[in-house]
Protein backbone atom coordinates (compact mmCIF):
# COMPACT_ATOMS: atom_id res chain seq x y z
CA UNK A 1 0.00 0.00 0.00
CA UNK A 2 1.16 3.27 -1.29
CA UNK A 3 1.06 5.99 1.75
CA UNK A 4 1.19 8.51 -0.24
CA UNK A 5 -1.24 7.48 -2.69
CA UNK A 6 -3.70 10.26 -3.96
CA UNK A 7 -6.71 10.44 -6.55
CA UNK A 8 -7.26 13.67 -7.85
CA UNK A 9 -10.79 12.88 -9.25
CA UNK A 10 -13.72 15.30 -8.88
CA UNK A 11 -14.94 13.63 -5.86
CA UNK A 12 -11.58 14.62 -4.03
CA UNK A 13 -11.10 17.85 -5.56
CA UNK A 14 -14.84 18.89 -3.83
CA UNK A 15 -14.01 16.89 -0.22
CA UNK A 16 -11.44 19.97 -0.16
CA UNK A 17 -13.74 22.66 -0.19
CA UNK A 18 -16.05 21.09 2.05
CA UNK A 19 -13.37 20.45 4.49
CA UNK A 20 -12.29 23.76 4.39
CA UNK A 21 -16.21 24.77 5.39
CA UNK A 22 -16.28 22.22 8.15
CA UNK A 23 -12.80 24.61 9.23
CA UNK A 24 -14.77 28.00 9.37
CA UNK A 25 -17.62 26.20 10.75
CA UNK A 26 -15.40 24.33 13.59
CA UNK A 27 -13.92 27.88 14.30
CA UNK A 28 -17.49 29.85 14.41
CA UNK A 29 -18.89 26.95 16.76
CA UNK A 30 -15.74 27.26 19.36
CA UNK A 31 -16.43 31.10 19.29
CA UNK A 32 -19.43 31.25 19.42
CA UNK A 33 -20.19 28.59 22.65
CA UNK A 34 -16.92 31.00 24.08
CA UNK A 35 -14.84 27.32 24.01
CA UNK A 36 -10.91 28.09 24.95
CA UNK A 37 -10.25 25.61 22.13
CA UNK A 38 -9.59 26.89 18.16
CA UNK A 39 -11.42 23.59 17.08
CA UNK A 40 -10.34 25.00 13.45
CA UNK A 41 -8.88 21.54 11.90
CA UNK A 42 -11.74 19.39 12.19
CA UNK A 43 -11.88 19.60 8.51
CA UNK A 44 -8.17 19.50 7.58
CA UNK A 45 -8.38 16.34 9.47
CA UNK A 46 -11.42 14.83 7.97
CA UNK A 47 -9.23 15.77 4.15
CA UNK A 48 -6.81 13.71 5.65
CA UNK A 49 -8.63 10.35 6.79
CA UNK A 50 -10.34 10.85 3.87
CA UNK A 51 -8.01 11.06 0.99
CA UNK A 52 -4.98 10.79 2.80
CA UNK A 53 -1.64 13.13 3.46
CA UNK A 54 -1.75 14.76 0.61
CA UNK A 55 -5.40 16.26 0.33
CA UNK A 56 -4.74 16.90 3.83
CA UNK A 57 -2.08 18.81 3.41
CA UNK A 58 -4.07 20.46 0.31
CA UNK A 59 -6.58 21.47 3.02
CA UNK A 60 -4.50 22.88 5.79
CA UNK A 61 -2.37 25.38 3.48
CA UNK A 62 -5.58 26.37 1.21
CA UNK A 63 -7.65 26.84 4.63
CA UNK A 64 -5.48 29.24 5.93
CA UNK A 65 -4.16 30.81 2.87
CA UNK A 66 -7.61 31.52 1.71
CA UNK A 67 -8.83 33.26 4.84
CA UNK A 68 -5.46 34.90 4.64
CA UNK A 69 -6.11 36.49 1.17
CA UNK A 70 -9.93 37.29 1.04
CA UNK A 71 -11.77 36.97 4.68
CA UNK A 72 -9.06 40.09 6.46
CA UNK A 73 -7.66 37.16 8.90
CA UNK A 74 -4.14 37.68 7.78
CA UNK A 75 -2.70 36.44 11.05
CA UNK A 76 -3.62 33.21 9.78
CA UNK A 77 -1.75 33.05 6.95
CA UNK A 78 1.65 32.25 8.73
CA UNK A 79 0.26 29.22 10.40
CA UNK A 80 -0.61 27.72 6.93
CA UNK A 81 2.43 25.85 7.17
CA UNK A 82 1.32 24.34 10.56
CA UNK A 83 -2.09 23.25 8.93
CA UNK A 84 0.16 21.35 6.41
CA UNK A 85 1.60 19.47 8.81
CA UNK A 86 -0.78 18.40 10.78
CA UNK A 87 -3.23 17.51 7.38
CA UNK A 88 0.35 15.38 6.16
CA UNK A 89 0.46 13.85 9.76
CA UNK A 90 -3.10 12.86 10.36
CA UNK A 91 -3.03 11.34 6.98
CA UNK A 92 -0.31 8.92 7.47
CA UNK A 93 -1.60 8.07 10.95
CA UNK A 94 -4.98 7.43 8.82
CA UNK A 95 -3.38 5.48 6.12
CA UNK A 96 -0.97 3.28 8.54
CA UNK A 97 -4.51 2.25 10.18
CA UNK A 98 -4.75 4.40 13.34
CA UNK A 99 -7.97 5.96 12.58
CA UNK A 100 -9.41 2.29 13.39
CA UNK A 101 -10.55 2.16 16.71
CA UNK A 102 -10.76 4.63 19.73
CA UNK A 103 -7.49 4.84 21.57
CA UNK A 104 -5.86 4.40 18.13
CA UNK A 105 -7.35 8.08 17.01
CA UNK A 106 -6.06 9.35 20.28
CA UNK A 107 -2.63 8.76 19.44
CA UNK A 108 -3.24 10.05 15.89
CA UNK A 109 -4.45 13.17 18.08
CA UNK A 110 -0.75 13.21 19.95
CA UNK A 111 0.88 12.84 17.19
CA UNK A 112 -1.22 15.83 15.04
CA UNK A 113 -0.79 17.69 18.28
CA UNK A 114 2.61 17.44 18.48
CA UNK A 115 3.21 18.25 15.02
CA UNK A 116 1.48 21.27 15.67
CA UNK A 117 3.33 22.38 18.67
CA UNK A 118 6.91 21.74 16.73
CA UNK A 119 5.84 23.74 13.89
CA UNK A 120 3.85 26.29 15.29
CA UNK A 121 6.39 27.72 18.11
CA UNK A 122 9.26 28.83 15.98
CA UNK A 123 6.59 31.09 13.87
CA UNK A 124 5.15 32.17 17.46
CA UNK A 125 8.66 33.28 18.35
CA UNK A 126 9.23 34.88 15.38
CA UNK A 127 6.06 36.64 14.43
CA UNK A 128 4.45 37.55 18.11
CA UNK A 129 7.57 36.86 20.67
CA UNK A 130 6.30 34.20 21.63
CA UNK A 131 2.44 34.42 22.60
CA UNK A 132 -0.22 32.44 20.64
CA UNK A 133 -3.16 34.55 21.19
CA UNK A 134 -5.24 32.03 23.33
CA UNK A 135 -6.07 33.39 26.97
CA UNK A 136 -4.71 30.18 29.09
CA UNK A 137 -1.48 29.36 26.86
CA UNK A 138 -0.82 32.97 27.31
CA UNK A 139 -1.10 32.93 30.87
CA UNK A 140 1.12 29.84 31.05
CA UNK A 141 3.57 32.51 28.93
CA UNK A 142 3.44 35.08 30.72
CA UNK A 143 4.20 32.61 33.75
CA UNK A 144 7.60 31.47 32.50
CA UNK A 145 8.60 34.72 31.94
CA UNK A 146 7.98 36.04 35.09
CA UNK A 147 9.89 32.69 36.29
CA UNK A 148 12.67 33.67 33.91
CA UNK A 149 12.49 30.76 31.86
CA UNK A 150 14.31 31.09 27.77
CA UNK A 151 11.33 32.45 25.35
CA UNK A 152 11.76 29.29 23.66
CA UNK A 153 10.82 27.09 26.35
CA UNK A 154 7.52 29.54 27.41
CA UNK A 155 6.64 29.48 24.04
CA UNK A 156 7.09 25.47 23.43
CA UNK A 157 4.63 25.10 27.05
CA UNK A 158 2.66 27.77 25.80
CA UNK A 159 1.54 25.66 22.57
CA UNK A 160 1.54 21.99 24.27
CA UNK A 161 -0.92 23.87 27.25
CA UNK A 162 -3.09 24.73 24.17
CA UNK A 163 -2.62 22.35 20.78
CA UNK A 164 -2.45 19.01 22.05
CA UNK A 165 -6.29 19.19 23.92
CA UNK A 166 -7.67 21.23 20.74
CA UNK A 167 -6.30 18.46 18.49
CA UNK A 168 -7.75 15.66 21.12
CA UNK A 169 -11.22 16.79 20.67
CA UNK A 170 -10.80 17.50 17.68
CA UNK A 171 -9.84 14.14 16.29
CA UNK A 172 -12.62 12.80 18.58
CA UNK A 173 -15.14 14.42 16.60
CA UNK A 174 -13.51 13.56 13.39
CA UNK A 175 -13.25 9.77 14.89
CA UNK A 176 -17.17 9.46 15.62
CA UNK A 177 -18.00 11.77 12.58
CA UNK A 178 -16.04 8.89 10.28
CA UNK A 179 -17.79 6.25 11.86
CA UNK A 180 -21.33 7.67 10.91
CA UNK A 181 -20.45 8.18 7.33
CA UNK A 182 -22.16 6.05 4.57
CA UNK A 183 -19.50 3.53 3.08
CA UNK A 184 -20.69 4.42 -0.63
CA UNK A 185 -19.44 8.11 0.33
CA UNK A 186 -16.06 6.51 2.06
CA UNK A 187 -15.83 4.66 -1.04
CA UNK A 188 -15.23 7.32 -3.52
CA UNK A 189 -12.15 8.68 -1.74
CA UNK A 190 -10.29 4.78 -0.96
CA UNK A 191 -7.15 5.56 -3.67
CA UNK A 192 -6.46 2.03 -3.03
CA UNK A 193 -9.70 0.34 -3.90
CA UNK A 194 -10.03 -1.33 -7.33
CA UNK A 195 -11.90 -1.05 -10.01
CA UNK A 196 -13.74 -3.93 -11.71
CA UNK A 197 -14.47 -3.06 -15.14
CA UNK A 198 -17.23 -5.46 -16.90
CA UNK A 199 -16.35 -4.67 -20.68
CA UNK B 1 -26.65 34.58 2.84
CA UNK B 2 -24.01 36.36 4.27
CA UNK B 3 -20.29 36.06 2.72
CA UNK B 4 -16.87 35.69 4.39
CA UNK B 5 -15.41 37.75 1.87
CA UNK B 6 -15.04 41.41 2.73
CA UNK B 7 -15.36 42.85 -0.77
CA UNK B 8 -18.43 45.38 -1.56
CA UNK B 9 -17.94 46.64 -4.48
CA UNK B 10 -17.89 50.68 -3.95
CA UNK B 11 -16.80 51.72 -7.75
CA UNK B 12 -13.18 53.79 -6.16
CA UNK B 13 -10.47 53.27 -8.32
CA UNK B 14 -8.79 50.53 -5.75
CA UNK B 15 -11.57 48.44 -7.08
CA UNK B 16 -10.76 48.56 -10.26
CA UNK B 17 -7.22 48.12 -10.32
CA UNK B 18 -5.67 45.43 -11.34
CA UNK B 19 -5.40 42.41 -8.26
CA UNK B 20 -1.56 41.47 -9.08
CA UNK B 21 -0.58 44.86 -8.56
CA UNK B 22 -2.16 44.66 -4.97
CA UNK B 23 -0.45 41.47 -4.51
CA UNK B 24 2.80 43.71 -5.56
CA UNK B 25 1.85 46.40 -2.72
CA UNK B 26 1.52 43.66 0.00
CA UNK B 27 4.82 41.74 -1.23
CA UNK B 28 7.04 45.60 -0.92
CA UNK B 29 5.21 46.67 1.93
CA UNK B 30 5.98 43.54 3.70
CA UNK B 31 9.13 42.85 2.72
CA UNK B 32 10.98 45.79 2.85
CA UNK B 33 10.73 47.55 6.41
CA UNK B 34 11.83 43.74 7.28
CA UNK B 35 14.94 43.76 4.92
CA UNK B 36 15.59 47.31 5.61
CA UNK B 37 15.33 46.48 9.34
CA UNK B 38 14.58 49.90 10.37
CA UNK B 39 11.35 51.35 12.25
CA UNK B 40 11.07 54.46 10.28
CA UNK B 41 10.33 52.18 6.99
CA UNK B 42 7.09 50.64 9.48
CA UNK B 43 5.82 53.66 9.58
CA UNK B 44 6.53 55.17 6.54
CA UNK B 45 4.14 51.96 5.16
CA UNK B 46 1.72 52.21 7.20
CA UNK B 47 1.26 55.81 6.49
CA UNK B 48 1.31 55.01 2.85
CA UNK B 49 -1.24 51.72 3.12
CA UNK B 50 -3.54 54.20 5.23
CA UNK B 51 -3.37 56.95 2.70
CA UNK B 52 -4.65 54.62 0.25
CA UNK B 53 -7.52 53.17 1.92
CA UNK B 54 -8.46 56.57 2.85
CA UNK B 55 -8.54 57.62 -0.93
CA UNK B 56 -10.60 54.34 -2.14
CA UNK B 57 -12.99 55.14 0.72
CA UNK B 58 -12.16 52.01 2.73
CA UNK B 59 -11.09 53.19 6.04
CA UNK B 60 -14.05 52.80 8.24
CA UNK B 61 -14.16 49.63 7.21
CA UNK B 62 -10.60 48.64 8.30
CA UNK B 63 -11.58 49.56 11.89
CA UNK B 64 -12.82 46.37 12.83
CA UNK B 65 -10.15 44.45 11.08
CA UNK B 66 -7.36 46.19 13.04
CA UNK B 67 -9.91 45.65 16.17
CA UNK B 68 -9.82 42.36 16.35
CA UNK B 69 -6.10 41.81 16.41
CA UNK B 70 -5.63 44.60 18.46
CA UNK B 71 -6.20 42.40 21.79
CA UNK B 72 -3.50 40.30 20.62
CA UNK B 73 -1.21 43.27 20.25
CA UNK B 74 -2.33 44.51 24.04
CA UNK B 75 -1.45 41.13 25.76
CA UNK B 76 2.50 41.40 23.55
CA UNK B 77 2.94 44.57 24.89
CA UNK B 78 1.98 43.70 28.71
CA UNK B 79 4.27 40.20 28.68
CA UNK B 80 6.93 41.69 27.11
CA UNK B 81 6.70 45.31 29.13
CA UNK B 82 6.19 43.60 32.05
CA UNK B 83 8.58 40.32 31.66
CA UNK B 84 10.91 40.41 28.92
CA UNK B 85 14.47 38.90 29.63
CA UNK B 86 16.26 41.75 28.54
CA UNK B 87 14.26 43.94 30.17
CA UNK B 88 16.57 46.14 32.42
CA UNK B 89 15.51 50.07 32.18
CA UNK B 90 12.40 51.05 33.62
CA UNK B 91 10.35 53.24 31.48
CA UNK B 92 7.43 54.10 33.60
CA UNK B 93 5.54 52.81 36.34
CA UNK B 94 1.64 52.07 36.95
CA UNK B 95 0.97 50.61 40.49
CA UNK B 96 3.07 47.64 41.27
CA UNK B 97 3.82 47.04 37.74
CA UNK B 98 6.87 48.32 36.15
CA UNK B 99 6.86 48.53 32.35
CA UNK B 100 10.70 48.53 30.70
CA UNK B 101 11.93 49.97 27.76
CA UNK B 102 13.63 47.11 25.49
CA UNK B 103 10.69 45.13 26.23
CA UNK B 104 8.22 47.72 25.12
CA UNK B 105 10.54 48.66 21.93
CA UNK B 106 10.52 44.89 21.03
CA UNK B 107 6.78 44.48 21.20
CA UNK B 108 6.43 47.98 18.90
CA UNK B 109 8.63 46.17 16.63
CA UNK B 110 6.10 43.33 16.57
CA UNK B 111 3.11 45.87 16.52
CA UNK B 112 4.38 47.46 13.51
CA UNK B 113 5.18 44.23 11.82
CA UNK B 114 1.68 43.11 12.32
CA UNK B 115 -0.31 46.44 11.76
CA UNK B 116 1.40 46.98 8.74
CA UNK B 117 1.17 43.73 7.55
CA UNK B 118 -2.90 43.83 8.91
CA UNK B 119 -3.64 47.35 6.66
CA UNK B 120 -1.37 46.06 3.11
CA UNK B 121 -3.67 43.22 3.54
CA UNK B 122 -6.41 45.30 4.18
CA UNK B 123 -6.04 46.78 0.56
CA UNK B 124 -6.17 43.61 -1.52
CA UNK B 125 -8.95 41.71 0.78
CA UNK B 126 -11.60 44.77 0.89
CA UNK B 127 -11.12 46.13 -2.74
CA UNK B 128 -11.12 42.47 -4.56
CA UNK B 129 -13.35 40.35 -5.81
CA UNK B 130 -12.12 36.92 -4.97
CA UNK B 131 -13.50 35.42 -7.64
CA UNK B 132 -12.15 38.35 -10.05
CA UNK B 133 -8.45 37.25 -8.45
CA UNK B 134 -8.63 34.00 -8.93
CA UNK B 135 -9.70 33.92 -12.68
CA UNK B 136 -6.50 36.73 -13.23
CA UNK B 137 -4.63 34.18 -11.38
CA UNK B 138 -6.25 31.52 -13.57
CA UNK B 139 -5.09 33.34 -16.81
CA UNK B 140 -1.65 33.05 -16.29
CA UNK B 141 -1.87 29.35 -16.06
CA UNK B 142 -2.96 28.59 -11.84
CA UNK B 143 -3.97 24.96 -11.85
CA UNK B 144 -7.85 25.68 -12.63
CA UNK B 145 -8.88 23.05 -10.11
CA UNK B 146 -7.31 25.03 -7.15
CA UNK B 147 -9.18 27.76 -8.55
CA UNK B 148 -12.67 26.14 -8.13
CA UNK B 149 -11.53 24.74 -4.58
CA UNK B 150 -11.14 28.48 -3.74
CA UNK B 151 -13.95 29.99 -5.10
CA UNK B 152 -16.33 27.10 -3.91
CA UNK B 153 -15.19 27.70 -0.68
CA UNK B 154 -17.12 31.07 -1.00
CA UNK B 155 -20.34 29.15 -2.17
CA UNK B 156 -20.23 26.18 0.79
CA UNK B 157 -19.64 28.52 3.70
CA UNK B 158 -22.63 30.46 3.45
CA UNK B 159 -24.50 27.70 2.71
CA UNK B 160 -23.26 25.87 5.86
CA UNK B 161 -23.93 28.96 7.86
CA UNK B 162 -27.88 28.58 6.48
CA UNK B 163 -28.09 24.77 7.65
CA UNK B 164 -25.95 25.25 11.26
CA UNK B 165 -28.65 28.22 12.00
CA UNK B 166 -31.32 25.67 11.33
CA UNK B 167 -29.79 23.02 13.47
CA UNK B 168 -28.83 25.14 16.08
CA UNK B 169 -32.94 26.28 16.26
CA UNK B 170 -33.66 22.77 16.22
CA UNK B 171 -31.86 21.03 18.64
CA UNK B 172 -32.55 24.64 20.88
CA UNK B 173 -36.24 23.45 20.14
CA UNK B 174 -35.41 20.06 21.74
CA UNK B 175 -34.41 21.70 24.88
CA UNK B 176 -30.64 21.45 23.90
CA UNK B 177 -28.63 24.25 26.50
CA UNK B 178 -26.38 26.25 23.83
CA UNK B 179 -25.40 28.90 27.13
CA UNK B 180 -24.36 28.17 30.69
CA UNK B 181 -21.80 27.04 32.34
CA UNK B 182 -18.27 26.23 30.66
CA UNK B 183 -19.70 22.06 31.09
CA UNK B 184 -22.63 22.75 29.19
CA UNK B 185 -21.61 24.93 26.54
CA UNK B 186 -18.45 21.87 25.68
CA UNK B 187 -21.75 18.86 25.40
CA UNK B 188 -23.58 21.61 22.85
CA UNK B 189 -20.67 21.52 20.56
CA UNK B 190 -21.02 17.74 19.21
CA UNK B 191 -24.77 17.43 18.49
CA UNK B 192 -24.57 21.03 17.11
CA UNK B 193 -21.59 20.70 14.62
CA UNK B 194 -21.75 17.02 13.69
CA UNK B 195 -24.84 17.08 11.53
CA UNK B 196 -23.75 19.48 9.49
CA UNK B 197 -20.37 18.35 9.19
CA UNK B 198 -21.92 14.80 8.09
CA UNK B 199 -24.60 16.71 5.65
CA UNK B 200 -21.96 19.00 4.26
CA UNK B 201 -19.52 15.66 3.07
CA UNK B 202 -22.63 13.60 1.82
CA UNK B 203 -23.85 16.81 -0.10
CA UNK B 204 -20.30 16.53 -1.88
CA UNK B 205 -20.84 13.33 -3.56
CA UNK B 206 -23.80 15.22 -5.63
CA UNK B 207 -21.86 18.08 -6.19
CA UNK B 208 -18.98 16.11 -7.76
CA UNK B 209 -21.63 14.05 -9.96
CA UNK B 210 -23.19 17.39 -10.73
CA UNK B 211 -19.19 18.78 -11.83
CA UNK B 212 -18.56 15.44 -13.93
CA UNK B 213 -22.08 15.88 -15.95
CA UNK B 214 -20.82 19.74 -17.14
CA UNK B 215 -17.22 18.74 -17.80
CA UNK B 216 -15.00 19.44 -15.32
CA UNK B 217 -12.66 17.05 -16.16
CA UNK B 218 -12.20 17.98 -19.95
CA UNK B 219 -8.93 18.52 -21.05
CA UNK B 220 -10.55 21.37 -23.62
CA UNK B 221 -9.46 25.35 -22.92
CA UNK B 222 -11.78 26.75 -21.29
CA UNK B 223 -12.94 30.63 -21.86
CA UNK B 224 -13.45 33.23 -19.49
CA UNK B 225 -16.78 35.07 -18.81
CA UNK B 226 -15.38 38.46 -18.12
CA UNK B 227 -12.96 40.70 -19.80
CA UNK B 228 -10.48 43.41 -18.21
CA UNK B 229 -10.09 46.21 -19.79
CA UNK B 230 -6.77 47.16 -19.52
CA UNK B 231 -5.80 49.77 -17.45
CA UNK B 232 -2.83 52.53 -17.37
CA UNK B 233 -1.55 52.65 -13.88
CA UNK B 234 -1.34 49.36 -13.07
CA UNK B 235 2.14 48.42 -14.85
CA UNK B 236 4.04 51.57 -13.62
CA UNK B 237 2.91 51.20 -10.36
CA UNK B 238 3.88 47.09 -10.45
CA UNK B 239 7.19 47.80 -11.78
CA UNK B 240 8.00 50.67 -9.14
CA UNK B 241 7.02 48.28 -6.27
CA UNK B 242 9.06 45.76 -7.67
CA UNK B 243 12.04 47.84 -8.01
CA UNK B 244 11.65 48.54 -4.35
CA UNK B 245 11.71 45.05 -3.12
CA UNK B 246 15.20 45.09 -5.39
CA UNK B 247 16.67 48.08 -3.46
CA UNK B 248 15.91 47.10 -0.06
CA UNK B 249 17.55 43.28 -1.46
CA UNK B 250 20.59 45.28 -2.95
CA UNK B 251 21.13 47.62 0.51
CA UNK B 252 20.30 44.61 2.52
CA UNK B 253 23.47 42.63 0.89
CA UNK B 254 25.51 45.97 0.74
CA UNK B 255 24.81 46.67 4.99
CA UNK B 256 26.20 42.69 5.27
CA UNK B 257 29.59 43.27 3.09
Amino acid sequence: MNLFKTKFDAATIVLIPACIGINYLGKMFASLLKLPLWLDSIGTCIGGCLGGPVIGAICGAANNLIYGFTAGDNITLIYALTSLCIGVAVGIMSRLGFMKSFPKAILTAVVAGLVAVVISTPLNVVFWGGTTGNVWGDMVFAATQAAGMPVLLGSLLDEIVVDVPDKIITLIIVFFVLKGLPQKLTALYDANAKVERLD
Amino acid sequence: MKSISLYIDNGSWLCRMHPFTKLAYIAAAISVPLLAGRLWLFAVFIALSLAVLASGHLLKRVVPLVAFSFTILITIFLIHGLFNQQNRDILFSIGPLHFYREGLLYALHIGCNVLNMLLSFAILVLSTKPSELVEELEKRGFSRRMGYIIISVFQIVPQMMGTMNTITDAQRSRGMETEGSLATRAKAFLPLISPVVMSSLINTRERAVALEVRGFAAKQKKTYLADRTPRRGDKPITIVLLALIVLAVIWRIVQCL
